[in-house]
């Protein structure tokens, strides 16, 4: 495997932070607004849904039940992950050895 | 005279030319078999088929309908991506048998009987391994043992199940094995033995839940161009088998719903992030593989649609992770971060890549993964739904979250590399264009679907937009919440158990307990045996010891007795 960690030019040095990492604060917050953007677009754009888009189910018409879904399914998924490595972890080298 | 052959056959007999080509030119060889083989496909008589004679059965080596078009086209469409993508590799055994594997795979998904579809299906087992065995290290070698072993399983109940079929039915033709109407639903178990063998064999091969982790075994030791043909195919071939020859089997519905969940939670604590790759692409056959057993005709679409758009996306997150090892070395969470930095191409490329697996409006993964979850409310199965809306915003959490954030930010590992080659760019390029250009321009996609719908199915309405930024977005707001909160599990270099345990330990451990108690048992039996021996091997030389009853000295008149008795004995038989 060719690595060329090595052989880098040093164009931008190590330690030096990005813009991104300067304004994460910015990101989350954008990230937020969107969210509340979302929201905002179901409760205005509402009367719209049933003509092109019939819901299947009655959930899908609770106000934003897809928000809280994605929100809780998300930590339900992490945690399960932390659940399911207390189990399956192992040394790195466990099947080397 | 051309079209009568397999489609894909050029770049198997092609691929055998390679090695004339020498080191440098062989990587352009392979990209012009590969666009020649679209060339023939793209001009080929619409929708045709070649029927051969052979030993008396009448085979079908070429059948193009329009669900074979699209799946040949997509093949041939990563074929040339992943060829622009190695063009920098100088190893010509790849090239061979990454041509060789493409061109079967191309060929088993036009193949219309189940004779021609074993044969390209093993070819493409054979074939694949020496991308894993590329890599050269001790551990690729033995996972791609592994995982040809069970690739040829997989052959082998294939071949098994078509003969049993033949004797029952007389037919070798690759249709619908009980003749489905689309729509229509059926159980496992009105299934004859052959096809449920079948069943068996393409369940291997597309990863169904406890069969595979072949795929997270192998798809991570391959080397970086390897993993990017092996994520395009044998899945995706496995996804067209069932699509044929099982729509509409119930049972489908929930190990797809299964194969949607498990991996997600996996992939959460894995730390080799190409690893995360092939768990999350299982989780991407487990939509597919839904969409097959509602078996309407929206959720085949939705299938086709949406396998159309994987192969591409999951290529293009392969190909970034593959650009992220060729320069840095590894894969793995603990030692990557920062990298936006260095690689800012790769880390928007891969960007794109996470936003189309995960759904975004205008990517390709919006107009496709949605047609499989509005089958299932069409047909109002509410927890198949709810199933799909969990694996949603998982799919979300590992690939649209996890692969770039760990990979390109989080903590800078303070790692400066050059940006990935120009080839391998210009192949991420192409995917992430068509990631783009199908989520936008998708009527192209659903032109070419295998049916017309009546009622033409509309991604973007006002609702579905909103509804899934609505789940993506805070889903992301969910990810920021934990990492901020420190409840995030942190990135462990680790090795995590999976099914592959039973075979790489238990088998071992319990093949060692079996030799070791027919050891033991043997020895038992060997020592007893010995002791009985000793015993009357020292009885017979007591009895002729000096003191022993033979070997002793007898006295003349003991002797004269004992003749006397004997010719008493002699005398009395002789009167009776």
């Amino acid at each position: 495997m060719k690595t060329e960690t090595e052989n880098s030019n040093h164009e931008t040095p190590a330690g030096e932070s990005s813009w991104l990492e300067r304004n994460v604060n910015l990101v989350i917050v954008g990230l937020i607004v969107a969210c509340i953007g979302t929201l905002i677009a179901q409760w205005a754009y509402h009367p719209l849904f049933d003509d092109h888009h019939p819901p299947h189910f009655d959930e899908e018409n609770i106000f934003g039940f897809q928000a809280i879904f994605g929100f809780v399914a998300f930590v339900t998924v992490v945690f399960l992950g932390r659940g399911l490595r207390l189990i399956i972890k192992r040394e790195e080298d466990y099947y080397d050895s | 005279m051309i079209h009568s052959l397999p489609p894909g056959m050029i770049m198997i007999i092609g691929a055998l030319l390679l090695p004339f080509l020498g080191k440098r030119l062989s990587a352009w060889g392979a990209l012009g078999l590969s666009v020649a083989s679209l060339g023939i496909f793209w001009t080929a008589p619409e929708f045709h088929s070649v029927p051969l004679t052979m030993l008396g059965n009448e085979l079908n080596i070429v059948r193009i309908d329009r669900l074979s078009w699209l799946f040949g086209l997509v093949f041939h469409i990563a074929a040339i991506t992943a060829s622009i993508y190695a063009l920098h590799v100088e190893d010509t055994k790849q090239h061979i048998a990454a041509m060789v594997y493409a061109g079967s795979a191309i060929a088993a998904s036009c193949a219309g009987d189940l004779i021609s579809l074993f044969v390209c299906w093993e070819l493409t087992a054979v074939s694949s391994v020496f991308l894993i065995w590329a890599s050269g290290s001790e551990r690729a070698y033995k996972s791609g043992m592994r995982y040809l072993i069970i690739q040829v399983i997989s052959g082998v109940l294939l071949l098994s199940g078509a003969i049993i079929h033949f004797r029952e039915t007389g037919s070798l033709a690759f249709n619908h094995f009980l003749g489905l109407e689309f729509g229509a639903t059926a159980s496992i178990w009105d299934l004859g033995t052959g096809p449920q063998l079948i069943l068996l064999a393409f369940g291997i091969k597309g990863a169904f839940p406890l069969l595979h982790n072949w795929l997270q075994d192998a798809y991570p030791e391959a080397t970086p161009t390897g993993t990017v043909f092996l994520s395009a195919f044998t899945t995706k071939l496995a996804i067209y088998s069932l699509a044929r020859g099982f729509y509409g089997i119930e049972e489908l519905i929930w190990i797809g719903c299964a194969m949607t969940l498990f991996p997600i939670i996996f992939a959460v604590i894995e730390n080799d992030l190409r690893r995360v790759l092939a768990y999350s692409l299982n989780n991407q056959l487990g939509f597919m593989v839904v969409g097959i057993g509602i078996g309407t005709e929206l959720a085949l679409n939705g299938t086709a649609a949406h396998a159309f758009c994987h192969i591409i996306y999951k290529a293009l997150l392969f190909m970034s992770m593959g650009a992220v090892l060729h320069r840095v070395g590894t894969t793995k969470a603990t030692e990557l971060g920062g990298l936006h930095k260095s690689m800012p191409l790769t880390t928007v490329f891969c960007i794109i890549g996470g936003g189309a697996i995960s759904g975004f409006p205008l990517l390709s993964g919006f107009i496709s993964k949605s047609m499989i979850i509005s089958a299932a409310g069409e047909e109002h199965m509410f927890a198949v739904w709810i199933v799909l809306l969990i694996a949603s915003a998982g799919v979300m959490e590992h690939s649209g979250i996890k692969i770039p954030f760990f990979a390109f930010f989080a903590h800078d590992s303070g790692k400066r590399v050059k940006e990935a080659p120009w080839n391998m760019l210009l192949a991420m390029f192409i995917g992430a264009f068509l990631c783009v250009g199908l989520g936008i321009c998708y009527s192209y996609l659903y032109n070419i679907l295998p049916f017309h719908m009546e009622h033409d199915y509309v991604p973007y309405t006002a609702a579905h937009v909103i509804l899934q930024l609505q789940l993506l977005l805070f889903a992301a707001l969910a990810f920021v919440f934990l990492m901020k909160a420190k409840l995030y599990p942190a990135e462990i270099r680790s090795t995590n158990l999976d099914t592959d345990w039973f075979y790489r330990k238990l088998l071992p451990l319990m093949i060692g307990f079996g030799a070791t108690v027919v050891g033991l048992v043997d020895k038992g039996i060997r020592l007893g045996f010995l002791a009985t021996l000793k015993g009357i091997l020292n009885r017979f030389s007591r009895l002729f010891s000096e003191r022993g009853v033979l070997g002793s000295t007898w006295s003349t008149s003991s002797m004269a007795f004992w003749a006397a008795v004997l010719l008493g004995v002699c005398l009395m038989v002789y009167y009776l």
